[in-house]
């Protein structure tokens, strides 16, 4: 028969680098080339076949995410264009849960890359810092739904929200002072303490059967 | 941002059984040979998605710590549903083939081809042999014969009307069985006296144009359907020159009044044929009945609804039309071992007074998806070809809003 569609090497390759079991990389494998209509990789068009994901405020931030160069543990920055399904593996696997054999120092940077993906969602100007400006488009875009709610509402909360910001990561500042932004370090600050793991992982079945029915 | 979360599940990874099994004769073991038996598909439960949602709704992820304030966190939650509706939802696997439990040897079916064992190679060539060299002439001179039958059905002018009509009718359902023939069909019905009569409307869930020949090789049906063009078209005119169709363009608005009211007038008169509606409006794979449109549960009259199902072991018979065009689909169908249905027919239905037609709709479809087997969704079936409504999305945003300003107004607590 055929060849085998991805070498064994290669697929463990793949799920060492992600953490995914090599049959659910099979299965996301096939979701890859539902969404990129049997092509080797996925444009920015090809997430709009997907009604669930019309549903969300943050649509735009999330497929921007997909094709973050940032995102994509790639030295470079900016936007690509096309992603093939190494790229794809590779933001799912932002989303993982953490595992139960995982040590202190895997699980920091675990989350420490969750964190980043986060802040990476935020920073849209590539330039490593939140500004009030970002923060307020992500506050206006999640907020843009209501009609009752003016600009000026969603602008003022993002505005609390800096100020927050700022007060944990630079303390009191003087009145002459600016803030320009939260930065990855004042981020993870930010974060400490706190347990993010629960929100942001999807829960991956692990697709090998061990069920016997008689 | 000092916030306190509340836990909200354990972080464990849980290994679940990734497909459910029907209760007798189930085995799958590990290892390099899987052989597994398989009930009728009717026991059978859907195989599970890789991605687990969570039970929670909005209000209850997001508004755990408190209420009426926005939290950096709350991306963290439309990320992940972001990322869970990349990983799989409910509606684009409507639109291409079922995934099968185990192969049914057609190459078409296994879209990784990987060598298993030299035995099951041996088994597959000979397969091959015999679908393409056995059974396709067989099917394609049952085929012509059929058609040349077909094309002298309005012979004999000479007869009375109502000898003609039955002779008429008597022969499109000989041609009809014949046609199911042709593709290796093999359908058992069930309930024939539940059989839609003159003046009903029968409504069926669709899968592919062959809905159409098997029912009609045990009835007649006056058709109501998309015009098409190609092959598909040309059997479609020449079905209209012995039975009144009514054929429209699908994005014609002022196609879709025309129908509703020749519908209208088709039933009034109980001596014609009963009219065979697909509600859902396009072909979906035959796992699940997708939001019933209300035109034809508006216009009154008697429902008889129908579910059909296919065993997916002996072939695929979802037609992909984005994907295949009627001439590929067709020599699919030829090459592969069998078509063979279950065909119910359900007790007739009649909407309630009270009844809207959305609610008569629904009620329909629940009733044809519960006796076929499938999953009942709520989703429009035209999302195939069309995107998502901007009003859906603004729902959402609204429901957020709702739970972030409380009542509307931005208080002073607003961030946490």
């Amino acid at each position: 028969m055929g060849s085998a569609h991805s070498v064994p090497a290669e697929m463990r390759e793949l799920a060492d680098r992600t953490g995914f079991t090599s049959e659910q990389i099979e299965h996301l494998h096939r979701r890859f080339k539902q969404l990129s209509q049997d092509q080797l990789t996925i444009r920015k068009e090809n997430f709009d076949s997907i009604p669930d994901l019309e549903f969300n405020p943050i649509r735009g931030k999330i497929v921007h995410a997909f094709f973050d160069k940032r995102n994509l543990r790639q030295e470079s920055d900016g936007l690509a264009d096309e992603i093939n399904f190494e790229d794809f593996l590779t933001i799912m696997s932002y989303f993982r849960p953490i595992e139960m054999n995982m040590d202190e120092e895997q699980l920091d940077r675990f989350r420490k890359e969750k964190l980043k993906f986060l802040f990476h969602m935020y920073d849209s100007d590539h330039d490593g810092k939140i500004t009030l400006q970002e923060y307020r488009n992500v506050v206006e875009e999640l907020l843009s739904g209501n009609p009752h709610l003016e600009k000026e509402s969603a602008r003022s909360i993002a505005d609390g929200a800096m100020m927050e910001a700022a007060s944990i990561c630079v303390g009191q500042m003087g009145p002459d002072q600016v803030y320009e932004g939260i930065t990855f370090e004042d981020f993870l600050k930010m974060w400490q303490g706190i347990d993010i793991e629960t929100k942001m992982h999807v829960r991956f079945l692990n697709m090998e059967t061990i069920a016997h029915c008689y | 941002m000092r916030c306190n979360f509340r836990d909200m599940e354990h972080e464990c990874v849980v290994i679940l059984p990734a497909q459910h099994y029907c209760e007798k004769g189930c085995v799958r073991r590990e290892g390099s040979e899987k052989k597994y038996q398989r009930k009728m598909f009717e026991d059978s439960f859907p195989p599970a998605g890789i991605v687990q949602r969570e039970e929670a709704s909005m209000e209850e992820a997001i508004a755990g710590h408190c209420q009426g304030c926005f939290n950096l966190a709350d991306v963290m939650y439309f990320s992940k549903k972001g990322c869970e509706a990349v990983a799989e939802d409910e509606v684009t696997q409507r639109f291409s083939s079922e995934e099968l439990v185990s192969w049914n040897l057609l190459s078409r079916t296994n879209a990784d081809l990987h060598h298993v064992s030299w035995q099951l190679t041996i088994v597959w060539v000979v397969g091959i042999l015999i679908r393409y060299c056995l059974l396709v002439p067989f099917r394609v001179y049952i085929t012509l014969f059929c058609e040349q039958l077909h094309r002298n059905e309005n012979v004999c002018m000479s007869i009375s009307y109502r000898i003609k009509c039955w002779l008429s009718n008597q022969v499109q359902m000989i041609c009809a069985t014949l046609g199911v023939r042709c593709v290796g069909g093999l359908v058992h019905f069930h309930n024939r006296e539940n059989k839609p009569r003159g003046g009903g409307i029968c409504v069926a869930n669709h899968t592919s144009p062959l809905d159409v020949l098997i029912l009609a090789s045990d009835g007649c049906y006056s058709l109501v359907g998309q015009a098409h063009g190609g092959l598909l078209g040309l059997i479609q005119k020449s079905c209209m020159q012995t039975s009144q169709h009514v054929l429209f363009e699908r994005s014609e608005m002022k196609d879709r009044h025309l129908v509703r009211k020749k519908i209208r007038e088709h039933i009034a008169d109980k001596a014609k044929l009963p009219i065979l509606i697909f509600p859902e409006g396009t072909c979906i794979n035959n796992t699940s009945v997708m939001m019933f449109k209300k035109g034809s549960f508006e216009v009154g009259g008697t429902i008889h609804p129908v579910a059909i199902k296919y065993d997916p072991r002996f072939a695929d018979a979802f037609w992909n039309s984005t994907k295949y065009s009627m001439m590929t689909y067709a020599f699919n169908v030829m090459t592969s071992w069998a078509i063979v249905c279950n065909v119910w027919y359900l007790p007739p239905m009649i909407k309630e007074e009270e009844e809207d037609a959305v609610h008569f709709a629904n009620r329909v479809k629940a009733v044809i998806a519960a006796r076929g087997g499938m999953s009942v969704l709520p989703w429009d079936g035209g999302l195939k070809r069309k995107k998502v409504k901007e009003s859906f999305k603004e729902e959402q945003q609204k429901k957020y809003c709702q739970i972030v300003t409380e009542n509307g107004s931005v208080g002073n607590r607003n961030v946490c």
